[in-house]
């Protein structure tokens, strides 16, 4: 459950470069599984810009909410509407079409930080 | 993302939770376990939300075993307890069940449960995991102080027994598939080979109650939850009996009942025997049933998109200034509603009928609309066609 081609974040987000200077993220699986049911979806508009970890929307599931968190410095410039009207989608393809906000990035080198797969599995079994 | 988390369940106590007779049905059946009340418990298997709509549309299985179980046995059994609860328990007939407060001199709820009369020499009682020993402790302090108790016999048997829910529409078949009796009152229940089977619930919805003892407790949950999936039902946890409870606004000690609170400021009324002599609290409630209380509980339906949680403030948005009023008690997210629902209480004076009320969430508030308890069109006392 723990794509090899993403890059992943302490806070649980994973992150792909879909296309130079544009990133897509969302939550992983674990997260998704940890909050349960989600139920609500609220992200920001396009063109916010927003600063590596700026709380930058939130997900919450039956029992908690969570905030989202930028996992790089970027702006705004696609939100998954799929995401806030059927917020199962991310608990169904957390990795897919559950994804949250891309991003348009002036330092992709800022990825090279994150966790990969390896790093963040041995993250989610400290937990 | 997961450093906000507000869980409604928290660790209550720092020991390791105990695991009830049910514990490695639930590991296998790969349900998520969490410390509630010092109980290591299901809560949740397939999510809130699909286990929610089982019991609503179909079946529901829960364990509760943390629950605790209490008799009261001997001569005056139902004296005794006339005296410990504010229930009339006189006027409950032998082989029915009722929900009733165990109140302290203030007032204040020691805890809500559910007392079984087998008769006037036997009441079985249904405490919270939290309050068995504050019941316990209460039942007997009315005992040692009068002499005409003294032979009565109060007994902890929680260890003894495991209790199951089945709720749901087809709550009968399952039950009868297991080999249980069905046809039963609202609130009635009978004794079976050592199992009670009660025509009671926690959901709103048509179901059963069983108290089993703990060496049968493997067996009966396999046939229910087997019965169950065959209706296209199954095993629900405590998530989803949280919301299915609050969208029938029934009350949980902790969050509407405290012992700290005055009984009436939640809708709890009918419950009291009022025309009892005397019994544990009376002075209290009756003086404020007189006088009113200056905090009441209001049932909150969100029309913004959100959802309440326990503490976050209540705002009246009616009069020349928003001003805080109020705190929610319980709140979630309602699956058959799809809406934010919410418990509060507010302030008698400051809120008046027709007032906009909101919640703020997060920093955010929210509109609401108060309505009219249950949340939902559900009857626990109609049994389905």
């Amino acid at each position: 459950m723990i794509p090899e081609d993403l890059k992943y974040t302490e806070a649980h987000e994973w992150v792909q470069l879909v296309s130079p200077g544009v990133v897509r993220f969302g939550i992983t699986h674990f997260a998704q599984d940890s909050l349960g049911d989600i139920v609500f979806v609220s992200l920001p508009e396009e063109g916010t810009a927003v600063g590596q970890g700026d709380a930058c929307g939130e997900v919450e599931s039956t029992k908690s909410v969570a905030d989202v968190y930028a996992p790089i410095a970027g702006t705004v410039t696609a939100r998954n509407d799929v995401v806030e009207t059927s917020p199962e989608a991310i608990n169904d393809e957390p990795y897919g079409n559950g994804w949250l906000i891309e991003l348009s990035v002036e330092d992709e080198s800022a990825l090279e930080a994150l966790m990969d797969a390896a790093a963040y599995k041995a993250h989610t079994e400290g937990q | 993302m997961l450093a906000d988390t507000n869980d409604q369940i928290q660790d209550s106590e720092p020991q390791q939770p105990r695991q009830g007779p049910l514990h490695q049905r639930h590991v296998d059946l790969g349900a998520k376990l969490v410390d509630f009340a010092g109980w290591l418990m299901p809560i949740e298997y397939e999510g809130v939300l699909k286990e929610h709509m089982y019991v609503r549309e179909s079946v529901g299985i829960f364990d509760v075993s943390h629950m605790g179980t209490v008799l009261i046995s001997g001569q005056a059994a139902s004296a005794l307890a006339d005296v410990a609860f504010a229930l009339d328990v006189a006027a409950v007939a032998s082989g029915k069940a009722a929900y009733g407060l165990c109140l302290n001199e203030s007032g204040g709820v020691v805890d809500d449960l559910l007392i079984y009369v087998r008769s006037n020499t036997e009441i079985m009682v249904i405490p919270n995991a939290s309050n068995a020993d504050k019941v316990v402790s209460a039942l007997t302090e009315v005992r040692d102080s009068n002499s005409e108790f003294a032979d009565i016999e109060i007994a902890d048997v929680g260890i003894e027994f495991a209790i199951l829910a089945v709720q749901g529409p087809t709550a009968g078949r399952v039950l009868a598939e297991a080999g249980y009796p069905t046809e039963l009152d609202y609130m009635s229940f009978i004794d079976i080979d050592d199992v009670t089977v009660a025509r009671s619930g926690y959901t709103g919805e048509y179901g059963f109650e069983l108290v089993v003892p703990t060496a049968q407790a493997a067996s009966v949950w396999d046939a229910l939850v087997e019965a169950a999936k065959s209706q296209d039902g199954g095993p629900v946890g405590l998530g989803a009996r949280d919301t299915l409870r609050l969208e029938m606004g029934y009350p949980l000690h902790g969050h509407e009942l405290a012992p700290d609170r005055m009984a009436l400021t939640a809708p709890v009324g009918w419950t009291i025997g009022w025309d009892k002599p005397a019994f544990i609290g009376r002075e209290a409630i009756v003086a404020a049933k007189e006088q009113g209380t200056d905090r009441k509980l209001v049932a909150l339906r969100f029309t913004d998109r959100g959802i309440p949680r326990e503490g976050m403030a209540v705002v009246n948005l009616s009069g020349e200034e928003p001003r805080e009023v109020g705190v929610v008690t319980s709140g979630t997210f309602s699956p058959s509603l799809k809406a934010g629902i919410a418990l509060a209480l507010v302030d008698t004076e400051s809120v008046a009928n027709g007032d906009e009320l909101a919640v703020d969430v997060r920093g955010r508030q929210l509109a609401t609309e108060r309505v009219t308890l249950p949340f939902v069109d559900s009857n626990p006392r109609v049994v389905p066609a």
